[in-house]
């Protein structure tokens, strides 16, 4: 209710103004203090009035690269050309558009992909003389992946063969079958997280798609949402019913209007068609399905943070155990998955879990939809068998942009830290070593590494959605320190090791990149990426120094140029 | 799972009760090695929150019980765990650490603490140092309590004043001083959380929320606005929960005037050398420190009257009291019935011979031997006076907690030192662990005896002092101790049953669902008792009328209630060796399980609608005037004075309802507030659900004050006794004595009330809400 009434008030009066809050309050019962924490939390709300024209520029990994800091600069000294406050121009998190770097948006809804400072003048100009800005939206086009097993027809036909026959352990079991795993990076088995609902106590329970796609460098639920909304929407109804969930909602962030209107189009449209509502294609099963914008926020698509959001608090992440699977949404048990991981479904009841199973490549299970970024020739959403290695990743996009070297890769956003074209053995556990790399050889050829569960399991290493590639141009100081600032702009807050350790790791980035660090600080560094990686709350605030000490480990020679070859 | 699910505790995710609680098996844990058997959930440890929902036993509790230190600094024991500090980060075998505060015991858990792992101590050592480095100690401001994040930091061998290893950038993230009673100083704030939980949750005074976030949150008041000019009515809870001083005392506040004379400050340091102060934060004694007075009594002098308000409670430092009743008994043990239902034996004026009307038709309740007052010693019945000692600790609880009247006279025997406090400080010495065991072994050692032989039913079985001497030796050390806050459930209708239970402090509320709602049974106060029946259901001894075992309607606490429970075995123990009580139980279960179907079958079962919204639907017997045939010629309210000493209980305006006025007089609410809180117990509710009030009412005006919808009234009424003129000593005035009124459906005439009874125009009647609400359907229906 809060959340969707500060956007109602905020999409009539462009802000939040006090006398508005004052009159909610009111309207809701509820105290001044509990709607200030919630409008001054999530970054959608403003609390001031707006200028004339925002512009915001994405200032993470991909922008990063392509030149989003001078970008931004040079957008900031346009805006001094114009009466102070009219224009104003801020830095942003990664808006999903990484394939279109440098993204930026225009007066919040609109967004803008491959600026370059002129362009961004000539959309200054057009939307300070009133004029609505001509945005870059993302169109649907046939997605060609094998996921959409209805080649761009939504026909729902997995639904109407599971409703003919509604066994909800033998679909289960088709789901353990098939190997299917979490998409949105933990790779949970999907079959054991619907059975864990399906057999929690209670009567009420939910599921809630998690399409909060806001890592840096992830935007493959973007393409599927546009493309085949049909999709997560068919594999939603089946969670439900297979659950015994009455109620679905699917939580995407604000930042993707046209993946919202084409979700909701499909929802309107299954619900005329009877595929949702309370005779589902005439089998008498029930579901009611809605999408929840996001009121914005990395932190968001952690999954407790996520059911915060939608139970109108301060987006902030649960202390765990309990886990949303007993106790999700409003203390009821509630599945929640990724937008591809419900996406897979159809197709696995249509040909059944070997189909899946069998895509894998390598000895490992299933296929999968990744974003390549970063310095790539082509940059985009790619679907590849697990098992696949990063060499042929790298292919499949195109390979290195202008035929540079390659240099360094994220294999999960920031979140996974930096991995160099060679691992030195000393540094991967021993048993991975010894199945992975020749005898003798003192490193490891990170192409080289399958990407899948198993193997990055084996390495220790994370396994995301979001591949960003470096060339050997790129300073690591200078990415890590980019790393680390979209971890402390984006911690919630709640928790003391993440809000002031990403902090201070800011600052000790900072003094690394400018080759002032006192002596004991690259330990210190290591001291506190432990801590907060065992004492956080959530994953967040455990994997924000990675890319920090994940460059104090594998990049030396690049720590070093700027330390001028200064001993810790 | 081990967690509490709200699902698994019956119907709409109800919150478990405390019978549930006890009955939970334990789980053994090992912390640092050592082994511990704790309650797998515990009740929340404040009474001042009124939270409803006991929380799961984190593995904090269990490091107290086993005496292993863990460091904490967002975790208060009356608050929610919000575990956001970390500080009290455990290792439990998992990839990541758990914070000791929010994390529940499991079986089996293997539990090490920073004083056993390395990795737990270079953590949380880290965390210290971080907020050492985040944060500024507060300037300007006096912390009387000490700074919990150096003490803590100091614990773990960390310097606060060294300068920190971190990069010691704290911003000026700024002050308010808006407040003329509260400092804020944002840069020395941790966000521990505690003075929000403090402010909305212990206060409920919803003022303060977290802004902002990630590193750019802090503290802020209402919509962000200055603090002086927010809806902060500076309780100060947010300032004693501070453990930084990011929140100070600004200024010390005025004294506030105590009435007494002979009184005197006491400083905080001089409280905590009084065992029930230990522990207690000396921030919040400061911030309170004229809550607190050292008042000194001669010999003689009277420390409290029976029947005065009060909200304060008294510790006794030194010296002997003597605790009385001044009212004449043998008056009210004339009276009849005078002490049946007598919730607290407090009678100010008893005004004999006023009463005209019929005692009612109850089964009559066995003879009351001792009298249940506010303080750990019930009074004999025949010589209704006792000492008090600084054994005794403290009397005067329920008066300070609840607002009841003073239930007896207090005069110093010797000359007496005593600690007067207020509300504010009672509390926070209830929410103390050490004080609550001190209060509860006073119970064991020095009340349990005048408490149970004021329960009839054990005192009347056992006539022989030796016998009920060993009596009481057997329950003595059995009997476990439970503290409620208002609005608890002891347990729900169709609960298992477990507990038998008796009642020292406070009222509870014992009512059946039906199917328009709640009907309110009985209030239970002081010396009274419940639990029997599914206790003995379960014996096979009271037939089939009620289902083995199962409780046969709920009973929730509605103020302050301190409950004495005796468990399932040694009830049946009692039973067994008693059985003379065992009779006394059974009949008065038999007239309790018989009680509860009359009342059942008699409620109007009622709709819902608009209606209900008047809280009409609610009533069982209405005075409506048709306005159609309604002539105004008063002869309803002539005759309702007539059949009252003359004075009406009928006001001819009210309420209207389509055509009808719906005149106040007593509704018979299902759920009666007037009932609650009258200390002796006059206004009751007889067996076939109107209410009354009895002929000694003392005049106090408390359900005056509860009635929602004013239908009851103060009058003087002559008491025959005469009493010489202030203005002219030498002549005599006569006493009036105020009672309350209120219709009582005439109850001595046969079923008509005297003003539906005198109407000449047939424009009043007597309805249910229901009926009412039919009346007005047909005439809507009538009309074009
Ligand atoms: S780790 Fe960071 S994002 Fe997660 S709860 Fe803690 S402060 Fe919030
Ligand atoms: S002093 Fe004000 S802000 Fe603090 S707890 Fe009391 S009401 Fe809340
Ligand atoms: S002001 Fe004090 S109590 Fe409140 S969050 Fe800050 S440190 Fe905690
Ligand atoms: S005035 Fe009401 S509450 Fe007070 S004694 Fe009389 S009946 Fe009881
Ligand atoms: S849109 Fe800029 S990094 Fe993703
Ligand atoms: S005391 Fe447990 S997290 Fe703060």
């Amino acid at each position: 209710m809060i959340v969707q009434e500060l956007q109602k008030i905020q999409e009539r009066c462009g802000w939040l103004p006090p006398e508005e809050l004052v009159g909610l309050s009111t309207r809701l019962a509820v105290p001044l203090h509990r709607l200030h924490e919630v409008a001054s939390y999530y970054p959608l709300y403003r609390l001031k009035p707006p200028p004339k024209v925002d512009i915001k520029v994405c200032r993470d990994m991909a922008c990063h690269m392509a030149g989003a800091s001078r970008l931004r600069a040079e957008c900031e000294a346009v805006a001094a050309e114009y009466p102070a406050g009219e224009v104003a121009v801020s830095g942003v998190s990664c808006l999903g558009r990484c394939d279109g770097a440098v993204a930026a948006s225009v007066n919040d809804h609109h967004y803008l992909t491959r600026q370059t400072a002129e362009a961004l003048r000539a959309v200054i100009a057009s939307a300070h003389a009133g004029n609505a800005p001509h945005a870059h939206h993302h169109k649907a086009k046939p997605l060609g992946f094998k996921i959409d097993v209805y080649e761009g027809r939504p026909e729902y036909r997995a639904l109407a063969k599971w409703l003919s026959n509604p066994d909800a352990a033998a679909l289960l079991k088709e789901l353990e079958a098939s190997g299917l795993r979490g998409m949105g990076g933990a790779g949970f088995p999907t079959f054991r997280k619907w059975g864990a609902v399906r057999g929690a106590p209670g009567a009420t329970k939910y599921v809630v798609c998690n399409a909060d796609e806001s890592e840096p460098g992830t935007f493959k639920d973007r393409e599927l949402m546009i493309s085949a909304p049909w999709l997560v929407v068919e594999g939603i109804i089946l969670a439900g019913l297979v659950v015994g969930a009455g109620r679905g909602w699917i939580y995407i962030r604000h930042e993707y209007p046209e993946a919202i209107d084409a979700v909701r189009a499909e929802i309107a449209r299954a619900r005329s068609a009877g595929i949702l509502g309370s005779n589902i294609l005439g089998k008498g099963a029930s579901f009611e399905l809605d999408v929840f914008v996001s009121p914005g926020g990395y932190v968001q698509g952690e999954e407790s943070a996520l059911l915060e959001a939608m139970e109108d608090r301060r987006g902030e992440p649960r202390n765990k155990p309990p886990f949303p699977v007993f106790q999700g949404l409003f203390g009821k048990p509630t599945v929640i998955n990724n937008v591809e991981t419900l996406s897979w479904v159809p197709g696995i009841i249509i040909h059944g879990g070997a189909w899946y199973r069998d895509m894998g490549t390598r000895g490992a299970t299933g296929m999968r939809l990744v974003s390549i970024s970063g310095d790539v020739a082509k940059p985009g959403v790619y679907e590849v068998p697990f098992g696949q290695t990063m060499r042929e990743l790298l292919e499949t996009a195109g390979g290195m942009a202008g035929g540079k070297a390659f240099k360094a890769v994220a294999l999960s956003g920031p979140s996974g830290g930096f991995y160099p074209a060679r691992v030195p053995v000393g540094e991967l556990p021993p048993p991975f070593v010894a199945k992975r790399v020749p005898a003798g050889q003192p490193y490891f050829e990170i192409l080289d590494l399958q990407l899948d569960f198993g193997t990055c399991g084996e390495m220790a290493a994370m396994l995301g959605a979001a591949c960003v590639v470096y060339d050997e141009t790129r300073d690591m100081v200078d990415q890590a320190r980019n790393a680390v600032e979209f971890y402390r702009n984006e911690s919630c807050g709640k928790c003391v090791p993440c809000r002031v350790g990403g902090q201070k790791l800011v600052e000790m980035a900072g003094e690394l990149a400018e080759g002032r660090s006192p002596p004991g600080r690259l330990e210190l560094i290591r001291d506190l990426g432990e801590t907060m990686g065992i004492t956080s709350i959530c994953g967040l605030g455990q994997v924000a120094s990675n890319p920090v000490t994940s460059l104090l480990r594998y990049f030396p020679a690049d720590v070093g140029a700027v330390r001028g070859g200064r001993p810790t | 799972m081990n967690l509490i699910h709200h699902d698994d505790f019956g119907p709409e995710g109800l919150e478990p009760s405390v019978a549930e609680l006890l009955k939970v098996p334990p789980v053994t844990l090992k912390i640092d090695g050592i082994e511990i058997s704790v309650p797998r959930t515990i009740l929340a440890t404040d009474p001042n929150t009124g939270r409803k929902f006991p929380r799961p036993t984190t593995i904090y509790d269990a490091a107290i019980e086993a005496k292993v230190a863990v460091p904490v600094l967002c975790h208060r024991d009356h608050m929610t765990p919000a575990a956001v500090c970390r500080m009290c980060t455990v290792e439990v075998g998992g990839r990541v650490l758990a914070a000791a505060c929010h994390r529940a015991v499991e079986q089996g858990l293997d539990v090490k603490t920073h004083h056993t792992s390395a990795k737990v101590k270079k953590a949380v050592g880290i965390l210290a140092e971080l907020l050492l480095a985040d944060t500024r100690a507060p300037r300007g401001a006096h912390l009387e309590g000490g700074n919990e994040l150096h003490a803590v930091a100091k614990g773990l061998g960390i310097d606060p004043a060294q300068p920190p290893r971190f990069p010691l950038t704290v911003r000026d993230r700024g002050r308010d001083e808006s407040s003329l009673v509260i400092a804020v100083d944002h840069a020395a704030c941790i966000l521990c959380d505690r003075c929000v939980r403090g402010c909305n949750e212990v206060r409920n005074n919803q003022v303060l929320g977290r802004a902002g976030k990630g590193h750019m949150a802090r503290i802020a008041f209402d919509l962000d606005n200055p603090m002086g000019d927010s809806s902060c009515v500076s309780c100060g809870e947010c300032m004693v929960s501070c453990p930084t001083g990011a929140l100070s005392n600004r200024a010390v506040v005025e004294a506030k005037p105590w009435a007494a004379a002979k009184t005197s400050p006491v400083s905080p340091d001089d409280l905590l050398s009084h065992p029930l102060f230990d522990g207690i934060s000396k921030a919040f004694l400061a911030w309170n420190i004229n809550s607190v007075v050292r008042r000194t009594f001669e010999p003689g002098e009277i420390v409290c009257r029976e029947g005065e308000y009060g909200s304060s409670a008294f510790i006794i430092e030194e010296g002997e009291l003597e605790i009385f009743l001044q009212v004449e008994l043998k008056h009210v043990a004339k009276a009849k019935g005078s002490f049946r239902n007598s919730l607290m034996g407090l009678v100010r004026t008893v005004v004999p011979g006023l009463s005209r009307r019929e005692t009612p038709s109850e089964a009559p309740d066995a003879r009351r031997n001792t009298i249940p007052i506010d303080a750990p010693v019930s009074l004999d019945m025949a010589k209704p006076t006792a000492t008090l000692t600084p054994a005794d600790l403290l009397f005067g609880e329920m008066t300070c907690m609840s607002s009841y009247p003073r239930s007896a006279t207090v005069r110093a025997k010797t000359r007496v030192r005593l600690l007067e406090i207020q509300r504010n400080v009672l509390y926070t010495i209830q929410r103390s662990k050490k004080a609550k065991s001190m209060l509860d072994e006073v119970y064991r050692r020095r009340s349990i005896d005048s408490h149970l032989r004021g329960v009839s039913m054990f005192a009347d079985a056992i006539p022989d002092p030796a016998k009920f001497r060993s009596f009481v030796e057997e329950l003595r050390d059995k009997v476990r101790l439970v503290r409620l806050n208002p609005g608890d459930t002891v347990f729900r209708q169709g609960d298992p049953a477990d507990n038998y239970y008796l009642v020292r402090v406070g009222f509870v509320k014992v009512s059946t669902r039906k199917a328009g709602g709640e009907l309110a049974i009985a209030y239970i106060g002081p010396g009274g008792h419940f639990g029997e029946i599914a206790l003995l259901s379960r014996m096979e001894e009271l037939g089939s009328s009620v289902p083995p075992g199962i409780r046969t309607a709920t009973v929730a606490a509605l103020d302050h209630v301190d409950l004495v429970a005796i468990s399932p075995e040694d009830f049946r123990h009692i039973m067994d060796c008693y059985p003379a009580i065992k009779e006394g139980v059974l009949r008065e279960a038999r007239r309790r399980v018989e009680q509860n179907a009359r009342m059942n079958r008699g409620a109007t079962d009622a709709t819902l609608g608009e209606f209900l919204k008047q809280g009409l639907m609610d009533a069982q017997s209405l005075l409506v005037l048709d306005l159609a045939k309604c002539t105004r010629c008063d002869e309803c309210v002539k005759a309702c004075a007539d059949a009252h000493q003359g004075v009406t209980r009928l006001v001819r305006e009210g309420l209207r309802f389509e055509n009808y006025l719906v005149a106040s007089s007593c509704r018979s609410c299902l759920d009666p507030h007037c009932m609650v809180g009258c200390p002796v117990g006059s206004i009751r509710r007889r067996s076939s659900r109107e209410i009354v009030i009895e002929d000694w009412c003392i005049g106090c005006g408390k359900c005056a004050e509860n009635c929602p919808y004013g239908n009851i009234n103060m009058h003087p009424f002559p008491t025959g006794k005469k009493a010489p003129d202030p203005d002219n000593p030498s002549r005599q005035l006569p006493v009036m004595q105020q009672k309350a009124t209120m219709c009582d459906l005439c109850a001595s005439l046969d079923g008509t009330p005297s003003c539906v009874y005198a109407c000449p125009h047939d424009a009043a009647h007597r309805v249910s809400g229901g009926q009412l609400m039919a009346l007005a359907e047909k005439r809507l229906a009538a009309s074009p």
